[in-house]
């Protein structure tokens, strides 16, 4: 299938080669490699055929669960018009724009995405993507360690585990300590003492448990005793939070799905990665640049190009290669979607609803750990076992949320959820877990 | 011309620079409405809300459009023309794929969902994953991976963490081929491993003398991609996977070239431990101008603990998550690309039995019937039978000429051709990779072939000037330097405007 080769062409194309069947391609391969009958593998399937086999595999899923879930991916609503742009073939099936000349097209919008985080940021110097937010966070800590050539990194607890994870699995454990330093009430707490040992400090804004605070003199404070600082931020609260620019980070890492992506499982999304100039040759990945055509036209091209893995080999800053445009694609036609009032309107509807549920819980006697602190995402007690009652609450409709601990559930609202959603959460979540 | 697959209509828009969203931003024009808010209004009071509006561009949603949809039209694509572009395998990407892959619950689940809510996702990664391990003579995979390079760090970690578990901290050097790729060393490094490099010989293979004299008991393994990077078949794999493993190493195999072996012989039976494979070349997913992939990893049973968990299994009637006991952690933050892997799915079932046992023979035809015809034009670079890629070299032209393959590469793009890969593999002077994939026609292979004639004999021209090609695109020859050297890579800066005036 999707071989077009007729008879008429195999008879040229083994005259050109001097055969007579598609076996003679390989006389120089050992024989005892070769897979004489084949694969064990099912037949070849019709598009009509398949359809169905698909749709039924979908339907094995459970349907239109209202989602409750977050810790680093939402349900944030993406527009028709992002994925119809975002999936436009010239983008989808287009590679690597090494050639500058007939990749304009991807160039630039890599270009104004760049921008755009920068802008949203306040940074000076984005990346083209990384695979995904827990990923770069751990690129964001080997710049750190590149730049103060120290050893020991600062990490704030409040992180989804999987992300502690894939630090931990990309830092080599051996040469480097990970410090981390628990929140206190679910904040950062502001007196923490750097060390000149640090190489950097991470946390989140929010805290994955979604309690949010101004870290400006936390991160004075480290950058006095000269560790890198890197916010991981969520991109669909920048809207209305102070920017993590302005409380004076070194990098800024994003966990990118809820712009321009749907939730996909985890996975196809985009890690963002922007920081300031004086690091830019430490960046990870490809970086779009703006130059000019020998007509002095304005022309975009990957530049800093001495720092990737196909021209430095081992002394690359990162093994990165292919990484996630297309999705990077998606943050740029959204965020432009969106514009200023859009992304506020995200942010702001995220946390009124978040308010409302919160209050709505509290008066039925549940209780919101982080009730105060918390911005579009909380923990809530229960008295069953937080898997259980997220089950139960799936029977019901509902993504309840993600297990924190035993008896804690960490919930989250988007702009998406509507009152009628919410109500109906919390007299299910009672008729659950009072049961 | 013939096929009309080679995009000689030039597709792209020339004409005036697009300008960017941000230039077209005009204070109170917005794309986006939403609903009212449904609750109550309650003051909001933490210390991290701004007072402000972001700063993104204000546009209507036509001007959106428009400015996106000429953008997509200033590039080149599969779906555009032909792309022969080595090592990459711009193969036809199917759209049916791309329906299923939109259908609700596989676009729309959120990561964390119990897998008890998400028994078709779980499905989709454990079908996949009977296709891969039987294409790859393998036993168990791992789907985290989002790329090939990850899949590369994920199986030198595994390397690293059994020879951890075994005791055999000692190994501590990984050789790969002066002909691979730059992730391989990139990724080799990263793991924590030195890397040493075994050089290739007259024939364009692994120098087995020179192998053997680089195998110690410090070896924890080596990196091949069969076919090399040359597009050759290592013939003596069996006995170069032996001489690692002897030395107690094990051997790995980077996916990048699965598709000229797809149905003619397996990487598990070569005598490899660990193989990554690129989704988003062999089975067919889109590139997206750079990604998303997926490099999944496929490993011998005996190093099925190792992988980055969780993995997919299937119980009697039920398929779940399990955490393997070795593990070393997890290579993403969920499971991987999913809907890249998805794609793949769909890929390999419409194949089926028919489509995957020919696949690599339809591959290896068409590079090989293009190596004939390019032949005449450009000498190759070996006088080996290729596989699915081959690599032909201008460097008698450079000589004669001042012809690189940059400028072919560059003469090629104004007739509607991506270029060839050039100067890799970095071991050939003035190469140029060609891979044309199982989807192209004769008709277009043809049509490349008398292209490069036709350049070939322009370029050697009394009057021409190399630097003006191309010349019918919406751009010439890029300045590489100006932006290293000035750092515009953001709409900010203006240090370019001051460097031109």
């Amino acid at each position: 299938m999707f071989v077009p080769h007729s008879e008429i062409d195999l008879k040229k194309m083994f005259e050109e080669l001097s055969i007579s069947s598609l076996d003679d391609l390989f006389t120089h391969i050992p024989e005892t490699l070769k897979l004489n009958d084949g694969l064990n593998v099912a037949s070849s399937l019709s598009e009509l055929e398949s359809i169905s086999d698909f749709e039924i595999l979908e339907s094995k899923n459970t349907q239109n669960l209202i989602c409750f879930a977050g810790g680093g991916h939402y349900d944030v609503y993406l527009p028709q018009t992002v994925k119809s742009l975002t999936m436009r073939p010239e983008f989808m099936t287009s590679y690597t724009p090494y050639q500058a000349e007939i990749s304009q097209g991807i160039l630039q919008v890599l270009f104004e995405y760049q921008s755009l985080i920068c802008d949203l940021t306040d940074m000076e110097l984005a990346n083209a993507s990384l695979y995904d937010g827990a990923t770069s966070v751990a690129e964001a800590v080997s710049v750190a360690i590149n730049k103060t050539k120290r050893d020991n990194i600062v990490i704030s607890s409040g992180f989804n585990p999987n992300t502690k994870e894939v630090v931990n699995t990309l830092l080599d454990r051996n040469k480097f300590n990970v410090n981390y330093v628990d929140l206190v009430d679910y904040l950062f707490p502001e007196d923490y003492v750097f060390s000149q040992d640090d190489a950097a400090f991470v946390v989140s804004l929010p805290h994955y448990e979604g309690s949010a605070q101004d870290l400006t003199s936390i991160v004075h404070n480290a950058k006095a005793a000269g560790v890198i600082t890197i916010c991981y931020a969520d991109p669909s609260m920048l809207g209305i939070l102070k920017s993590p620019g302005s409380m004076g980070f070194d990098i800024v890492v994003a966990e990118g799905q809820s712009m321009g992506s749907p939730l996909s499982f985890g996975g196809p999304t985009v890690g963002w990665f922007a920081t300031r100039k004086e690091l830019a040759r430490l960046v990870p990945g490809r970086i779009i640049g703006e130059s000019r055509d020998s007509n002095n036209t304005k022309t975009y091209v990957m530049t800093l190009r001495a720092r990737e893995q196909d021209i430095r080999r081992e002394k690359a800053s990162s093994n990165i290669c292919t990484n996630q445009t297309l999705n990077a694609v998606g943050s740029t036609i959204h965020l432009s979607w969106l514009g200023p009032e859009g992304l506020y309107e995200i942010g702001y509807q995220a946390i009124q609803k978040a308010s409302y549920m919160k209050q709505l819980l509290t008066d039925n006697n549940f209780n919101v750990l982080n009730h105060t602190s918390s911005l579009r995402e909380f923990l809530v007690e229960t008295k069953k076992s937080a898997e259980e009652v997220i089950l139960e609450m799936g029977s019901k409709g509902f993504l309840a949320g993600i297990k924190y601990d035993d008896n804690q559930i960490l919930v989250a609202v988007t702009e998406k959820r509507t009152k009628a959603q919410i109500d109906n959460y919390v007299q299910s979540l009672m008729e659950v877990d009072n049961a | 011309m013939h096929s009309g697959g080679n995009a000689s209509s030039l597709p792209l828009v020339g004409g005036a620079p697009e300008p960017t969203i941000n230039q077209l931003s005009k204070p109170g024009r917005r794309a986006s409405r939403f609903p009212k808010l449904d609750v109550p209004v309650t003051e909001i009071n933490n210390s991290a809300i701004r007072n402000d509006k972001p700063s993104l561009p204000e546009v209507s949603e036509h001007d959106l459009v428009m400015h996106y949809s000429r953008l997509a039209h200033r590039n080149f694509a599969v779906d555009v023309g032909f792309y022969p572009l080595g090592s990459c395998t711009m193969k036809y990407n199917p759209r049916f794929a791309d329906y299923v892959a939109g259908l609700n619950t596989f676009a729309n689940s959120h990561p964390s969902t119990p897998s008890a809510f998400t028994q078709g996702n779980l499905e989709v990664l454990h079908e996949l994953e009977k296709f891969l391990i039987e294409i790859t003579g393998m036993d168990n995979a791992t789907f985290q991976p989002p790329a090939g390079a990850s899949g590369e760090l994920t199986g030198l970690l595994i390397i690293k963490k059994y020879l951890e578990e075994n005791n055999l901290t000692n190994k501590t050097d990984i050789i790969v081929p002066d002909s691979a790729h730059g992730t391989n060393p990139a990724s080799a490094k990263m793991a924590g491993f030195n890397v040493v490099e075994v050089s290739t010989d007259v024939r364009g293979m692994v120098n087995i003398d020179d192998l053997k004299g680089l195998v110690n008991e410090n070896t924890a393994g080596l990196m091949l991609t069969n076919p090399n990077t040359g597009g050759l078949f290592e013939e003596n794999i069996m006995e170069i996977s032996n001489i690692i493993h002897e030395n107690g190493g094990l051997v790995y195999y980077d996916g990048a070239n699965l598709n000229a072996i797809v149905g003619v012989c397996r990487p598990g039976d070569m005598g490899f431990d660990i193989v990554h494979s690129n989704l988003h070349k062999t089975f067919a997913t889109p590139h997206g101008g750079g990604g998303p992939g997926s490099g999944p990893v496929a490993v011998k049973a005996f190093l099925k603990e190792y992988l980055p968990g969780p993995i997919v299994e299937k119980n009697e009637d039920s398929y779940e998550w399990y955490k393997p006991k070795l593990s070393i952690g997890r290579m993403h933050g969920y499971h991987g690309n999913f809907l890249v892997a998805l794609r793949a799915l769909v890929y390999m079932k419409l194949l089926g039995k028919e489509g995957l046992d020919t696949l690599g023979s339809y591959a290896v035809l068409n590079a090989r019937y293009l190596s004939s015809v390019i032949s005449k034009v450009i000498p190759l670079a070996y006088n080996e039978p290729c596989m699915h890629e081959f690599v032909a070299t201008v460097k008698d032209l450079k000589k004669s000429h001042k012809i690189k393959a940059y400028d072919v590469g560059k003469a090629l793009l104004d007739k509607g051709f991506h270029s060839p890969t050039i100067y890799f593999p970095l071991i050939i002077e003035e190469a140029l990779m060609f891979e044309p994939t199982e989807t192209q026609t004769v008709d277009t292979l043809d049509d490349l072939a008398d292209t490069l004639k036709a350049i070939i004999d322009e370029l050697q021209g009394e009057d021409v000037s190399l630097e003006e090609y191309p010349k019918n695109l919406p751009v010439g020859r890029p300045n590489e330097l100006i932006p290293a050297k000035h750092l515009t890579v953001n709409w900010g800066d203006f240090e370019l405007l001051e460097l031109t005036e």
